[in-house]
């Protein structure tokens, strides 16, 4: 049984930072604007995360330092989101260029700055903020192994965020108009939405998760911070594709990829996996290959926004 | 109006880009051209550099040119360092370092230059990016002295390895320390260890068999068996995929896992410290970067360093071939002070490094086959992980 709370545990590593920056790119996309520089927001969005668990680390430690550097990191990439928003909105630019522009950017500023500060690109940060076992909760059986052992505070926050998100995206005016900007923008337009407005506030949303997603990344694994997330923007962008744009759909793709991912890397020990003499290029291959069918299967009826893409023009008709 | 600035602005940090762009892409066409005319002027200017550093009799005769990182990196640029200074200070040679301004062979080409310049005699250039130039600085400036670290001089396509008289090559037997770490882990009383390298260059792979033989070793003596997890996870980067495949490694018992390969030891740590299980660190002394790493395989860049800059002012410089640094000439080893050992002494430490030192102890560093198929161990079972 412990077996399944550890595949369980590590799926979540995983997991989440692809919820969450899915979730963003989710935004980003329902409000028209393609968001494929969500691997640099990732970046930018841990870069400063994890200077600032650097800088403080003497000093601060534990969940109040991580929550702060939460807030840091949303913020950054909030800002740097915004040069793709005007970018894309105001000068309407193509916007795979200037995500591209932007995923290129990014890890270079990371290194430049973190060669500038301290002299060396590798930021160290101390994890002070694993939790071993939730109060209370924790004790639940199998419940609490499965969810409250051996986690992190972001995990939790992953999960609020998917509550609100979907909320947001249903159940409020701000959503509604949000969609209705990325499916026609003309007709939003006519029926008086600032399209140009409610784009902005698309992109800046999924930077903020962007730049969440990319501290969530790195904390739990790794003990410095390379300028780097491994392709977890572009494949956040395949979770969201394969989660046809909704965020329940996107919790079961993240959560798909999750398990593969894990499985794919732990399975060597697990002697249970191991035994079954199954090479780990197929749990590696898993999710991109049922990405690919369901984009086969789906791509008729796309649940894409129709206007994604598009740089919205008042006067197109 | 103000748009219309910005456009300006922008327009011109366009062209100047592209301006910039155009002349490093001309460079290495006509760098063949010019390649002899440079070396006059080259000549040159070391004339007058030397009629500028008689008058003045000064500048610094030891010279290093870092590598991508800074002086006190903690790794390859620090451990040169510590060497150069050491030597300089009981000598009374003066000493100084340059840094380049960007990690490509044409800004480390001028910086050496900008070293020679100062007045250097010796250059030491510390990592295997220094390669390719220090094979061009070699014919340059014959009469100054080179001593590259963890590398062969090659050209840019690797056509044509020239080590010239002024160069010392310096290469460290990676096996050896591994073999150590491997011994000592299990000496210490672990039966259950890890391997987990970055891409299975030669390096790295000499590491892991060396780590697999010094635990097979171990082991036979012990009369233990010892289950050995192995993998090469095909970057020297932190990934959660790495991180995962130690995490369940620590969770199915194994108890050490080498991180043997820049960053992946890092996830490595991470792991770690979630199982609280230990880490063997690699290079250099890691046991700073996190409390998990008990020990480290090491390569003691200070003290090939040192023997290189001594051997040179004694006259008896090795240039023109290639340094093997091992466990004989004291270039590798375990940092002891720091390690966190319950069973394995100082003296076992001791015990094992004079094996390897009269060459009692053999180890199969044959890198043809990165998969441990071809190794021959009596009590050690590994399991190689793809």
């Amino acid at each position: 049984m412990s077996v399944v709370y550890f595949i369980f545990q590590q799926t979540m590593f995983f997991m989440i930072p692809l919820l969450v920056v899915a979730l963003g790119g989710m935004f980003s996309e329902r409000s028209g604007v393609i968001n494929i520089a969500l691997e640099g927001i990732m970046t930018m969005g841990a870069f400063t995360g994890i200077l600032f668990l650097n800088l403080t680390g003497g000093n601060m430690s534990g969940q109040g330092q991580l929550l702060i550097a939460v807030i840091i990191s949303m913020i950054t990439g909030a800002v740097f989101a915004m040069f793709h928003a005007y970018a894309s909105i105001n000068m309407k630019a193509d916007q795979t260029i200037s995500g591209t522009a932007l995923n290129l950017f990014a890890p270079a500023f990371a290194i430049f700055v973190a060669r500038v500060i301290q002299g060396v690109q590798q930021i160290q940060f101390a994890n002070t903020f694993r939790i071993e076992k939730v109060p209370v909760l924790g004790d639940i059986p199998i419940i609490g192994d499965l969810l409250f052992k051996n986690t992190y505070i972001t995990t939790y926050l992953g999960f609020v965020i998917l509550a609100i998100a979907a909320l947001v995206l249903y159940k409020t005016k701000f959503g509604l108009r949000l969609r209705a900007c990325g499916e026609h923008p003309q007709a939003a337009d006519a029926a008086g939405i600032n399209v140009y407005r409610m784009q902005y506030a698309g992109v800046i949303l999924s930077g903020a998760l962007g730049g969440l997603g990319g501290l969530v990344f790195v904390v739990p694994t790794s003990t410095n911070f390379n300028a780097t997330v491994s392709g977890y923007g572009f494949l956040a962008l395949a979770v969201l594709i394969f989660g046809q744009w909704k965020p329940v759909k996107i919790l079961w793709a993240s959560l798909f990829f999750g398990l593969m991912k894990a499985i794919a890397a732990a399975y060597s020990g697990i002697p249970f996996l191991e035994g079954l003499g199954i090479p780990s290029y197929l749990y590696k291959m898993i999710p991109y290959l049922a990405t690919l069918v369901v984009l086969i299967f789906t791509s008729r009826n796309s649940q894409a926004p129709k206007a994604s893409g598009i740089p919205y023009d008042k006067g197109a008709r | 109006m103000k748009k219309k600035v910005l456009s300006m602005l922008l327009a011109g940090v366009m062209v100047l880009s592209l301006a910039a762009c155009g002349s490093t892409g001309t460079e290495p066409a006509a760098e063949a051209e010019t390649a002899e005319s440079e070396a006059e002027t080259a000549e040159v200017t070391e004339e007058t550099t030397e009629t500028a550093s008689e008058e003045s009799a000064s500048g610094y005769e030891l010279a290093l040119v870092t590598d991508l990182g800074t002086i006190d990196d903690k790794s390859f640029n620090q451990g040169a360092w510590e060497g150069v200074t050491q030597y300089a200070e009981e000598a009374g040679v003066t000493y100084k370092y340059y840094q380049p301004q960007e990690a490509t062979t044409d800004s480390y080409v001028e910086t050496i230059g900008l070293a020679i310049e100062g007045g250097a005699k010796l250059v030491v250039c510390p990592g295997y990016l220094f390669e390719t130039p220090v094979y061009i600085v070699q014919e340059q400036y014959p009469e100054v002295t080179f001593i590259l670290l963890d590398g062969e001089p090659h050209n840019e396509d690797y056509s044509d390895y020239k080590t010239a008289s002024n160069t010392m090559a310096i290469l460290f037997q990676e096996d050896q320390p591994g073999y150590l770490a491997g011994y000592a882990a299990v000496k210490d009383g672990m039966t259950k260890l890890g391997f987990m390298g970055g891409m299975a260059v030669p390096a790295v792979v000499r590491y892991g068999y060396g780590f697999v033989q010094g635990a097979d070793a171990a082991a036979t003596e012990m009369g233990v068996n010892v289950d050995i997890m192995y993998h090469y996870t095909g970057a020297f980067a932190a990934t959660p995929e790495a991180q995962a495949m130690a995490a369940s490694w620590y969770q199915n018992g194994t108890e050490v896992i080498f991180g043997c390969g820049g960053a992946v030891g890092n996830s490595v740590m991470a792991a770690a410290e979630e199982a609280k299980a230990k880490v063997i660190g690699v290079d250099v002394d890691q046991s700073y970067e996190s409390d998990t790493v008990i020990t480290s395989a090491m390569k003691k860049l200070s003290v090939s360093v040192y023997d290189g800059i001594k051997a040179f002012y004694d006259g008896s410089f090795p240039g023109g071939s290639t340094t093997i640094f091992s466990a004989e000439n004291d270039g590798i080893g375990l940092p002891m002070d720091t390690s966190k050992f319950t069973n394995f002494t100082q003296a076992d430490y001791d015990a094992i490094v004079a094996g390897l030192v009269d060459g009692s102890i053999k180890i199969n560093n044959d890198v043809a086959d990165t998969t441990t198929a071809d190794l021959t161990l009596s009590s050690a079972k590994v399991t190689f992980v793809e």
